[in-house]
């Protein structure tokens, strides 16, 4: 299985790193518990990938429920996240799928009527399609949420740094990653300071609607003079430096890892050749 | 050395000229310190002499800064960051938000210069020693009180090891213990030979650390010259400057008709403990 | 006029923090109360349960008589009026006239006697010729102030400042000492949370220390700043204020202000002068 992480090694040693140094720089690397969330985070971003698409480019009803599950559900019970999984999966889903199923049953056009709301009309092949989206939409929330799960975000951009992909790149993702939670923390505070001139956020909706801009603005503005304030902070740091850099840690890829990615890739791209081609059979 | 010369600047979209045809030399080795009211052009002329104004905040600026006798016209903020590193007031817009631990957060500057990583690790663990921060090494940057926040900030900066550091506000969130460990890095890194530039309020912080001091008033440079002078002098206080404590004592007794020379202090009873105070002889007894 | 009378409040965070373990105190109405103690001793919390942002876990807040806890927070800040320490945390008007009147008319003034209001807050903290102006075009010490007067509008009974000087330039923080002298010249209660100590010293009456959120000391200046407090003072990351050690050290007694400590050299080289002027 993949390595845990290929700087601090024998190596460092020779580098001129203290045993103290090393023992420091392996507690940096992030926990990885379970042999899933010890895989390179590329051929996990490749997995999710590769199910997510597959699942689209398999058609039908089996194919994706056989990705789901033979390969996602016994991946998140390797990885001990399996039930945490299909509960978040199911509950972000859910408003999403609510809608699909609703616009899809009653306006899908086919011959065969299920019954009729009104001017509404639910057919047969309504009902039909809106199942296989809500099947590949599981697929889809549950594959990506087994990755976000046993993935750290750092852990995927310096891997991807160590590829070559330059590190501005991943610092915007990780960064914009990092926004959310800051700003609900801000949201709150301001919230706060709101209240305490009154704003009545406990009252009816009048009152609540009446609430948002001066709790909305600040908000944004705080959020936009942070970001400036950011950046500066950080080109003082030599952000924007082009050239290598030689990073504390990264995840290791075992030597399988590569011809496995490469295989998934190939594979999708096959199945979704030969459907346009006509050439793939058709499977319920 | 960092000089800046007939230096004017106005930020983009304004047209008022917050900085005026100002000169301002830094020496290596020298700690300068920055005062005037707040909307004296402080924190503008820290942008400035950091190079992020108009490098990466854009506005104009005419007349030049120099770095050791170098333009840094149209120099890239990465070029400049080798050489001069600011550090600004809140330290949570310091943090780079990609750290999940101190160190990464600390290590993060030697990173972007390109160094090994047994060099990058070395810096960090001395730049987080300097301010005694080494057991927050594996916290969380963001679950740090603001004091702690912006001793991290501070290593953040001096792991750079820069030939020109510019602070604005670095004690500002501090208790007396943190005061104490940012002066001491401060005198530590000027002892390398580094020239820094600190924009304070406090003046007792700067009347220990500082040779010389410069006033700024409406943009423009109005006094400078060795601390002890510009302290002493009675102009600082309508420039929106209060005098340090000492200063203050010295003159209510004079004008009570006693003796300014009554208190005398060491280093005990000066407002940041450690720092020493320039007049070294003891505080006598009160006449019997 | 409005009394505070908090006892026995203990308050635990979700993540188990015990922030606050068994405060009493009692604030008569019109009193220059200053909270001090490091970090993380309770202080914030403290003052977020006098107008209902945080209930107490157990034991009583209660506001001239009126329990905090089953108030709305909308009606105790017409009661409590409470500054925060950072000014982007609530603006959110183009103007700095809109800003200061958001607090009043959400209370309920409107007309002659809303723009009085917002007048003389304007006025209190050097606002007026600036109330035209985007509240992002002043820079950040003014907009401080700004804060400061969507409170001081409010006309509330008790005010409470957090870390008002932080930042400030001499200007400001001079600003801040008229406010608070003139809030309790007409009865207000005013209470602030520093670690200036000089600012402590000279505006307040009485001073309350916390440390492990506990008040440990609560006197006047002239008790919480002498010689002997100066270990409760250290146990909380405290040091007294420079006029304070020097009166110790030049053994005058308590000399917590400047003024107090002239003062004392003063008699002090009276009396000597009087001593050798009749041997």
């Amino acid at each position: 299985m993949g390595l845990v992480p290929v700087t601090p090694g024998p190596s460092l040693v020779d580098a001129g790193i203290s045993p103290a140094d090393a023992a420091l720089l392996r507690r940096l690397v992030p926990a990885m518990p379970t042999a899933w969330h010890r895989l390179n985070p590329l051929t996990k971003a490749t997995i999710a990938a590769g199910e997510s698409i597959g699942a689209f480019v398999l058609g039908g009803y089996l194919g994706p429920l056989l990705i789901l599950a033979l390969v996602i559900v016994p991946s998140a019970v390797v990885a001990r996240v399996a039930g945490r999984l299909l509960r978040v999966s199911i509950l972000v889903s859910l408003p999403i799928a609510v809608s699909v199923v609703l616009v899809t049953v009653f306006t899908r056009a086919g011959p065969t009527v299920l019954f009729t709301i009104g001017p509404f009309v639910a057919t047969l092949e309504g009902a039909d399609f809106a199942g296989q989206v809500l099947v590949r939409l599981l697929v889809l929330a549950t594959a990506l949420g087994l990755f976000g799960m046993t993935t750290e975000p750092r852990a995927l951009v310096f891997d991807l740094e160590r590829r070559g992909v330059s590190p501005r790149l991943g610092f915007a993702a990780a960064a914009t990653l990092e926004t959310i939670p800051a700003m609900a923390e801000r949201a709150a505070a301001i919230q706060a300071a709101q209240r305490a001139r009154g704003l009545d956020t406990e009252g009816g909706i009048r009152a609540r609607l009446r609430g948002v801009l001066p709790l909305v603005v600040p908000v944004v503005l705080s959020s936009l003079t942070e970001v400036e304030e950011r950046s500066l902070a950080l080109e003082v740091r030599a952000f924007g430096r082009p050239g290598h850099r030689h990073l504390l840690w990264t995840i290791g890829d075992a030597a399988w890892e590569r011809p496995v990615r490469w295989g998934i890739v190939i594979a999708v791209i096959g199945v979704g050749v030969a459907r346009l081609a006509g050439a793939w059979p058709h499977i319920p | 050395m960092l000089e800046l010369r007939g230096v004017s600047y106005r930020y983009p979209g304004y047209a008022t000229q917050v900085l005026r045809d100002l000169d301002l030399t830094i020496a290596d080795g020298e700690i300068v310190g920055l005062v005037g009211a707040n909307e004296a052009g402080k924190s503008t002329l820290c942008l400035v002499a950091s190079g992020l104004a108009p490098a990466s905040i854009g506005g104009r600026l005419t007349g030049s800064l120099l770095i050791d006798g170098e333009p840094m016209t149209g120099r890239a903020p990465h070029e400049l960051a080798e050489r001069v590193v600011a550090g600004f007031q809140d330290p949570a817009t310091q943090r780079s938000g990609v750290a999940a631990t101190v160190f990464e957060e600390v290590a993060l500057g030697p990173m972007n210069l390109g160094l090994a990583v047994a060099q990058t690790v070395g810096r960090t663990r001395a730049a987080l020693a300097a301010l005694g921060i080494e057991a927050l090494a594996e916290r969380h940057p963001s679950r740090l009180s603001g004091g702690q926040s912006q001793l991290v900030a501070l290593a953040s900066l001096l792991v750079m090891r820069p030939r020109h550091m510019v602070l604005d506000e670095p004690a500002a969130r501090l208790d007396p213990a943190g005061t104490n460990l940012v002066a001491g890095a401060i005198r530590a890194l000027a002892a390398t030979g580094a020239g820094l530039l600190i924009a304070e309020h406090r003046t007792d912080l700067l009347d220990g650390l500082c040779g010389r001091i410069v006033v700024l008033d409406g943009g423009c440079v109005v006094l400078d010259g060795p601390a002890g002078e510009v302290f002493a002098d009675d102009r600082i206080e309508g420039f929106g400057v209060e005098p340090p404590a000492r200063i203050r004592l010295a003159r209510a007794l004079a004008a009570r008709g006693l003796d300014p020379a009554l208190i005398v202090l060491d280093a005990d009873a000066t407002p940041v403990r450690g720092v020493a105070s320039p007049d070294p002889a003891a505080a006598p007894s009160a006449p019997a | 006029m409005t009394a505070i009378e908090i006892r026995g409040l203990t308050h635990v965070y979700p993540d188990g923090t015990r922030a606050l373990d068994g405060v009493d105190l009692v604030v008569p109405a019109g009193q220059r109360l200053a909270i001090v103690g490091q970090i993380g001793s309770g202080k914030t919390t403290l003052v977020r349960h006098l107008n209902g942002l945080l209930r107490p876990t157990a034991g009583s807040v209660l506001l001239d008589g009126l329990d905090v806890r089953s108030t709305h927070v909308a009606r105790l800040a017409r009661q409590v009026g409470l500054v925060f320490q950072d000014p982007g945390a609530q603006i959110f008007s183009s103007r700095v006239r809109a800003e200061v009147a958001f607090g009043p008319r959400t209370i309920g003034l409107r007309g002659a006697a809303l723009e009085a209001a917002v007048d003389g807050a304007l006025e209190a903290v050097g606002l007026t010729d600036a109330d035209a102006l985007n509240p992002y075009d002043l820079g950040l010490s003014r907009r401080k102030l700004l804060a400061v007067a969507s409170i001081l509008a409010m006309r509330t009974p008790v005010v409470v400042l957090d870390e008002p000087t932080t930042g400030q330039d001499a200007r400001g923080t001079a600003r801040i000492r008229r406010i608070v002298a003139d809030l309790a010249a007409e009865g207000r209660t005013v209470i602030t949370i520093s670690h200036d100590l000089r600012f402590v010293a000279e505006g307040f009456e009485r001073v309350a220390v916390m440390g492990r959120g506990r008040v440990i000391l609560d006197g006047t200046p002239e008790t919480v700043f002498a010689e002997p407090s100066w270990p409760v003072l250290a146990s909380t990351s405290l040091e007294p204020p420079f006029a304070a050690r020097v009166g110790a050290r030049l053994g005058l007694g308590s000399t917590p202000t400047e003024a107090s400590l002239i003062e004392a050299i003063a008699s002090r080289s009276a009396e000597a002068g009087s001593r050798r002027g009749s041997s």
